[in-house]
């Protein structure tokens, strides 16, 4: 059963796959927010709480390393999914070493991100 | 009584005729000896003396050699270009003469030898002969030879370790950049598609995909072309066809074409009517343009770039300067290395090649580039020096 609202955050400095993965997400009905970097990113966390947050790998200003321990120093969405999207050749390492709940390696499938977020709505709920 | 020092001490001449034990003592030791081949030569170059190290080191006993020419000692070639008797003369002309090369043994192998060649002259000063002191080197060239051959392939291996970094790093810098608009381009292309099917497909939508889609069309294009600009440049074949050529209007040519995406007066230009240099337009055109977008990459949208194009005594200078994040000192250290894009510029796309292009096309013209670092210590600055000849 999904939740009457789900929050998703897109974390990504690619302008065309933010703006783009956020259209696809509100037409599944979530409520989305997208940032362009790490400190974008927190600045939403401030007071509203994501259930999945899609994080890009190398992001301008504060990338997701930067981002997660920050993250967690601010104890902000502690309980949020966390999916790292990347084009990096060592994708898995990389959410491994950011306790991140899955990864996706560009390109994708729209279906993978789609699937993937609901399922990790599902275990969350 | 002073010594003089230009006359032969005492004790070097010691052994004399006046003394024939001493004499036995000297004649047994060069004949002892089986290091050094010890040998007189008449002042012709007829072999006179034979010791053992002789016999050792060249094969013949002393009834074979004594009487023959020392030239058979000399490889067909050496004979032939008249060395043993060229040396002989320098032997007479200084007193010694000192060689390195290929001897022959008397069964026709070669060996290595470090020969001295010592004119000997008597009191009255007349050349008596020549004595002619020979070592094996052989074994020692051999080590030589191998220890050389070691580092040579030392060296070799680690070149082709370096270059499967270099590739490595290629791939994976490489795959990584072109993944990311093949990405956009899946997505937006699915995202229309899923927009069909749910029957939300209006005309704002297709628009906007449609330029998604071709905004990442544009990125890939730019990477295939900057990865074919080093193959070509790789491949020396590529001659340059350098005739005079106008770099101001080589600049402003770049300017307007940049000016769309720039935005209007954020490239600003400083430069004579005209700059004659000696260089191929489309390479002078690459250069400045990879300049001005690596400029117009690293720093904000509403900060200016600015290009000085000042005519110099025999050149000409191109300075591009930004207001963005600069270059420190790791990142000028490497700067027109393949891959080697700052740290602080992970994010930016490409495949960091530019400038490796960039110095590769104007070393190509003679000319010189340099990243400074302005001492404010904001933005980078990137100058070029073109020669005006066209040699």
């Amino acid at each position: 059963m999904r939740r009457a609202i789900t929050r998703v955050l897109v974390v990504e400095d690619d302008a065309i796959l933010r703006e783009t993965l956020a259209e696809v997400l509100v037409d599944e009905g979530h409520d989305v927010r997208s940032a362009a970097h790490g400190h974008e990113a927190l600045e939403h966390l401030d007071g509203w709480e994501p259930h999945v947050i899609l994080l890009d790998l190398m992001m301008p200003t504060m990338d997701a390393y930067a981002f997660r321990t920050r993250q967690r120093q601010l104890g902000l969405a502690a309980d949020a999914q966390t999916v790292v999207i990347s084009a990096a050749r060592n994708l898995e390492a990389a959410a491994v070493r950011l306790e991140a709940d899955g990864w996706i390696a560009k390109p994708f499938d729209l279906e993978q991100v789609v699937g993937l977020v609901d399922r990790l709505l599902e275990r969350a709920s | 009584m002073p010594s003089d020092p230009d006359r032969p001490s005492e004790t070097v001449t010691g052994a004399s005729a006046a003394d024939p034990a001493g004499d036995e003592i000297l004649r047994l030791l060069v004949d002892t000896v089986e290091d050094y081949a010890i040998f007189v030569l008449s002042p012709d170059g007829h072999i006179l003396t034979w010791n053992r190290g002789a016999k050792r080191a060249k094969g013949y006993t002393s009834g074979e050699i004594i009487g023959k020419h020392f030239s058979v000692f000399y490889t067909p070639e050496e004979r032939d270009a008249g060395r043993p008797a060229w040396l002989l003369g320098q032997a007479a002309e200084h007193g010694r003469v000192e060689d390195e090369g290929w001897r022959v043994r008397k069964d026709g192998t070669r060996f290595w030898a470090d020969v001295v060649l010592t004119a000997l002259r008597g009191t009255s000063g007349a050349l008596q002969g020549f004595a002619k002191i020979t070592r094996d080197l052989t074994e020692r060239r051999e080590a030589q030879e191998k220890e050389q051959r070691m580092l040579a392939e030392q060296r070799a291996r680690e070149e082709a370790e370096e270059a499967v970094k270099l590739r490595d790093r290629f791939l994976s810098i490489a795959s990584h950049e072109l993944k990311t608009p093949v990405a956009t381009l899946q997505l937006a292309a699915e995202n229309l598609l899923r927009a069909a099917d749910a029957g939300r497909l209006d005309e704002a939508r297709v628009l906007t995909g449609t330029h998604r889609i071709l905004k990442s069309t544009r990125r890939l294009t730019a990477l295939v072309d900057e990865l074919l600009d080093v193959s070509i440049l790789s491949r020396e074949q590529a001659p340059l066809v350098r005739t005079p050529t106008d770099i101001v209007a080589v600049v402003e040519e770049v300017v307007a074409r940049f000016a769309d995406a720039a935005g209007p007066n954020r490239i600003r230009v400083e430069a004579p009517a005209t700059a004659t240099v000696g260089g191929d337009p489309s390479r002078l055109d690459q250069v400045v343009t990879n300049l001005v977008d690596n400029a117009l990459k690293y720093s904000p949208a509403e900060e200016p770039v600015d290009i000085h194009v000042v005519d110099e005594p025999g050149r000409v200078s191109i300075t591009v300067a930004d207001r963005g994040i600069g270059l420190d000192e790791a990142t000028r250290a490497r700067l027109f290395e393949a891959f080697s894009r700052g740290a602080n510029a992970a994010h930016v796309p490409g495949l960091g090649l530019g400038l490796f292009i960039t110095h590769q096309i104007v070393a190509r013209h003679g000319g010189r580039i340099e990243g400074l670092a302005p001492p404010a210590g904001t933005g980078a600055v990137f100058r070029v020096w073109l020669p005006k000849d066209v040699q």
